[in-house]
């Protein structure tokens, strides 16, 4: 007797694949290709700032897309930390969004690899200007390849009820730190210590000691790296000197990064902090009681106030297809309140002269970053700026961990990027 | 007359066996290929070129760029660490893997229950997971050494994630954490299928409880360890992010395995070509693995 | 067919040994999910204290009308279920067919076919992301159920398939022929005779390949940008911020992504129960 296998066991098999990818074909149906002919809808990658609600997201999305049916914005949201590898996937695979907020530095990079589109093609002059200058960091090449979306210069928060005083200089700070200092109650100074993906701790005292991380050629690209200069050691000697002999640093500061260490002031535990904007929604949140100064970073004696500002930028990708979209997008988002709303939520001092002449930035947290801004150092626009950033955070724990002397690790960084940026 | 679809018709039915064969396979083979082939060919072609800083391909550079790697002495030190994370864990995971097993294999009121509840550190997405045991191990805010302290089990906990050997040994046991359940559950699923006949006769025999697991129950499910202790190595080899989302890696990458290598030199230093050199050569290790392991295997069966 | 349950292998006098044991190791196992209950049941104000605390002082459950409502949880919780759901069928529908052909079939190239498939999981997903979406770019598969469904088939087949063809292995011949002899057809007997007996096998791979594809991150970050499309794990993500997470909300939102996956594990463990009776079952 023949088998029967072959012909009935092939078509059950079709039906039983039919039966059971159908439902997933019909939810599938709903795909992204719903794009009808005349409708451009663009996509924004929306990294998460803390204090800038769901709410107001799709709000923001909701308000644009009422206005015309044909030209529609797509919010999506996506955390910071993984902002990068996504983008960096999305543009290897050759599907980038239409517009995505960046880190500025990273500019470089996606210039370098032609992967930027002019956002001064699509967005409307109007916009252009209303941007304040000081804060038009996003320039390569002579070019404005990406508009500020948040600009925040650094500056220290100070518990008033642990600590006495404003220091004027870091040497004041060490003092006022070992005063304020009563472990494990509560501590003087707050420090990171575990490696994260921001060099933030260092660049303070770094530039508070007047460094500068490269040196510059005449062409202005980035030379050597500077990272072992006086300056450099000087500020490692100072940052490992509060933590292992002054001993005014947060117990356990080796073992918690930026996100897990900020919350003890807001739990009324440090007396000075280098923050950013951000605190004072933090605290919001955490329901802190203390009563709080904001305070310039204080310069190493006989050096000048040098705080760190970062920036973050909206890209325009030229691999894209509904630019035009999203240029009317930020148009509309820029020139409405919604950027005011943006910057109050997210704690940023406004980059658009409209936004800054709403009354809810008269505060004094923004006053002493305006101040600060006026003096403040960006990172180092090179491409190689995350790999470098690497290599000195190891260098940074390497003299928390005692295993190495600040000179011998910082010369061992700068040597290892020097290689990475092939400076002889 | 013979019925030519029984399975062991007498006649070698080599020809229209394999045909059955391979059209059974042939789906399964289509889609996993289908989708793998590119991304493995690709991962290979990228060791052996440089690359952009998207990983495009620019000039070939033959071998190049796995002499650079492998002059790198700390590429050895972190592929001796990957093969004693993986040794370790895979150990550990299985050994409690299978006491929880045989705890779960009596029987007893409420056993459902238990068995769901050993199952939870699985049934969660593993970066949640990790993320939530990285608040766990924070020296000021986790409630790890709090309750430590608080127990008196350690009057000064460590700092878990600051310094290389806590940090080793915090990673390493969230990974067994998460591993823990599937070795549990595939072990189980084997003891179930031990017929009640053999552990009585043995009882009527006086035989001891220990006694009765060496030579009952580990014989059976022997091939099921085979299996679940491959595939264990395998993805404990490459377990991305206990360690990362713990440590990074650090501090100063003491506790880089191959796959966070990797992904640094892939996301951060977008190296590609350096990331595919590691990768190739995890590929052959695990392979050299998997032969020693399959040989075995394929052994046992004829 | 007549299956006996199980007996257990000790007897009576063993048992509160056996449950000492049992809830020492649950209680290390499940640490930090008291963490995570603990965190759940308190306000932002009371996340961050130190020294820190079991007992809030003024627990609440708020977080999860605030979870569900904000944050649309219910549309995550739809989308992470059609892939899990999908996958599971989808690798059920490959993989048995394959595992039957190992485990019964002669025929050239079977051990080639093993190892071929273990190849798969020598690679990370990390290493092959890139690549993966350019061919989903290319095939319109990305923003898709469809490829997440089939992506997160692909990476359990080589667990399913090794497991599944030693169970069907293990099943004695004979039974298949004394099928054979009352007149079933091939096809009857395995959905009829092999199937049933496989049941702990099968079982343990639909749980396996849902867990994988409910849990499943890093291609769901990548391929997805549609918001209704987010499953689960990237939804939760939501709570973690730039410069600080909102524990009582990730934890909050984390335990009510695991309770389906709990409950589903609860209800068909029964059939972790079977196998065969008479005849020792050599692995």
């Amino acid at each position: 007797m023949k088998s029967t296998l072959n012909g009935k066991h092939l078509t059950v098999l079709f039906v039983m694949v039919g039966l059971l990818a159908l439902p997933s074909l019909v939810f599938a149906a709903g795909k992204a290709d719903t794009a009808a002919a005349s409708k451009s809808t663009a996509t924004f990658f929306w990294a998460g700032y803390d204090g800038v609600t769901e709410d107001y997201r799709k709000g923001l999305q909701d308000a644009f897309n009422a206005i015309d049916p044909n030209v529609q914005i797509d919010i999506v949201p996506v955390p910071w930390d993984q902002m990068k590898d996504k983008l960096t996937t999305s543009l290897a695979g050759g599907k980038p969004p239409d517009i995505s907020i960046i880190g500025t530095r990273w500019l470089l990079e996606y210039e370098d690899l032609k992967q930027l589109a002019e956002p001064a093609s699509y967005v409307s002059q109007a916009t252009i200007d209303d941007i304040f200058s000081g804060a038009k960091e996003g320039v390569v090449k002579g070019k404005l390849m990406g508009l500020p979306v948040a600009a925040g210069a650094r500056f220290m928060a100070i518990n008033n009820r642990i600590a006495q005083g404003v220091p004027k200089t870091m040497e004041e700070l060490e003092t006022m730190a070992i005063a304020a200092n009563n472990p494990p109650d509560h501590y003087g100074l707050f420090m990171v210590g575990q490696k994260n993906t921001e060099l933030t701790e260092f660049a303070y005292y770094f530039y508070a000691a007047g460094g500068d991380f490269f040196a510059k050629n005449p062409d202005g690209s980035y030379g050597k790296s500077l990272v072992n200069s006086p300056a450099g050691i000087k500020a490692l000697t100072f940052m490992d000197k509060l933590a292992n002999k002054d001993k005014v640093v947060e117990d356990g500061y080796l073992g918690m990064t930026r996100i897990q260490g900020h919350p003890l002031f807001y739990a009324d535990k440090i007396g000075y902090v280098m923050i950013g904007a951000w605190v004072e929604s933090a605290m919001k949140q955490a329901g802190s009681t203390f009563p709080v100064t904001y305070a310039q970073i204080p310069p190493f004696a006989g050096q000048k106030s040098a705080p760190l500002i970062i920036t973050d930028s909206v890209a325009f990708f030229s691999g894209a297809k509904n630019l035009k979209a999203a240029g009317k997008f930020i148009d509309f988002w820029y020139q409405s309140e919604w950027k005011g709303k943006f910057d109050e939520l997210a704690g940023f001092p406004p980059v658009t002269k409209k936004a800054s002449t709403l009354p809810v930035f008269n505060t004094p947290m923004y006053k002493v970053m305006s101040e600060a801004s006026a003096n403040a150092k960006g990172w180092p626009l090179i491409a190689t700026w995350d790999q470098c950033q690497d290599v000195i955070w190891d260098a940074i724990s390497k003299v928390y961990l005692q295993t190495e002397t600040p000179k011998a690790a910082l010369d061992a960084a700068a040597a290892a990027i020097d290689k990475i940026n092939n400076i002889k | 007359m013979v019925n030519e679809g029984a399975p062991t018709a007498k006649r070698r039915l080599l020809t229209r066996e394999a045909r059955l064969a391979y059209l059974l396979l042939l789906p399964a083979v289509v889609c996993v290929f289908g989708f793998m082939v590119y991304p493995l060919v690709y991962v290979v072609m990228m060791s052996i070129f440089r690359t952009n800083r998207l990983g495009w391909l620019q000039n070939f550079v033959g071998l190049a760029n796995f002499i650079e790697v492998m002059s790198d002495l700390e590429f050895w030190r972190i592929t001796g660490r990957s093969l004693f994370w993986t040794l370790l864990a895979v150990s550990l995971k299985t050994f409690l893997g299978m006491i929880i097993a045989l705890l779960l294999n009596v029987e007893y009121r409420g056993r459902k229950i238990a068995r769901m509840l050993f199952i939870a550190p699985w049934a969660s997405s593993v970066p949640i997971s990790v993320l939530l045991w990285s608040w766990v191990y924070n020296p000021q805010f986790g409630l790890l050494n709090h309750t430590l302290r608080i127990t008196g089990i350690s009057a000064n906990p460590p700092i878990w994630l600051g310094y290389p050997i806590s940090g080793f040994i915090a990673a390493i046991w969230v990974d067994i954490w998460i591993g823990v359940p599937f070795m549990a559950l595939v072990f189980l699923s084997g003891m179930q299928s031990i017929p009640d006949e053999l552990y009585e006769s043995a009882d009527l025999d006086g035989v001891t409880g220990f006694q009765k697991f060496i030579y009952i129950t580990l014989p059976s499910i022997v091939r099921i360890l085979q299996i679940s202790t491959l595939l264990s190595a395998l993805w404990t080899f490459n377990d991305f992010n206990s360690i990362y989302i713990l440590t990074g890696g650090g501090p100063v990458n003491t506790t880089d395995i191959l796959i966070t290598s990797i992904y640094k030199n892939a996301f951060v230093y977008a190296r590609f070509d350096r990331a595919a050199v590691m990768a190739v050569i995890t590929f052959f290790i695990l392979t050299a693995l998997s032969v020693v392991y399959a040989r075995h295997y394929f052994k046992e069966e004829s | 067919m007549k299956f006996r349950p199980r007996r257990s292998k000790w007897r009576s006098r063993g048992k509160p040994l056996v449950l000492l044991l049992t809830l020492a190791l649950l209680l290390v196992m499940l640490f930090p999910f008291f963490v995570m209950i603990t965190m759940m049941l308190r306000s932002s104000q009371e996340v961050y204290v130190t020294p820190p605390r079991w007992i809030p002082h003024a627990p609440t459950l708020r977080n999860f009308a605030l979870v569900w409502s904000q944050y649309l949880l219910a549309g995550y919780f739809k989308s992470s279920a059609i892939i899990a759901i999908g996958a599971s069928a989808l690798n059920m529908l490959l993989s048995i067919p394959a595992a039957y052909a190992i485990a019964r079939l002669r025929f050239k190239g079977r051990q080639v076919a093993l190892y071929l498939f273990l190849v798969v999981q020598m690679f990370s997903p990390v290493v092959v992301v890139i690549s993966l979406f350019k061919t989903f770019a290319r095939l319109n598969l990305l923003d898709s159920y469809i490829g997440l469904i089939v992506i997160n088939a692909v990476f359990s087949m080589a667990f399913s398939i090794w497991l599944l063809s030693g169970y069907f292995k293990s099943i004695p011949v004979e039974i298949e022929e004394a099928a054979f002899i009352d007149g079933a057809t091939r096809w009857q007997t395995v959905i009829q005779v092999i199937l049933p007996i496989a049941a702990p096998g099968l079982v343990t791979t639909t749980i396996y390949t849902f867990i994988a594809a409910w849990n499943e991150f890093l291609f769901a970050l990548s391929f997805i940008q549609n918001q209704t499309k987010m499953p689960l794990t990237l939804g939760l993500y939501r709570f973690v911020g730039r410069w600080s997470s909102q524990w009582e909300l990730l934890t909050t939102a984390a335990f009510l992504a695991i309770i389906p996956v709990l409950v589903l594990f609860y209800v068909i463990q029964q059939r972790l129960v079977g196998g065969l009776t008479g005849g020792a079952v050599k692995g």
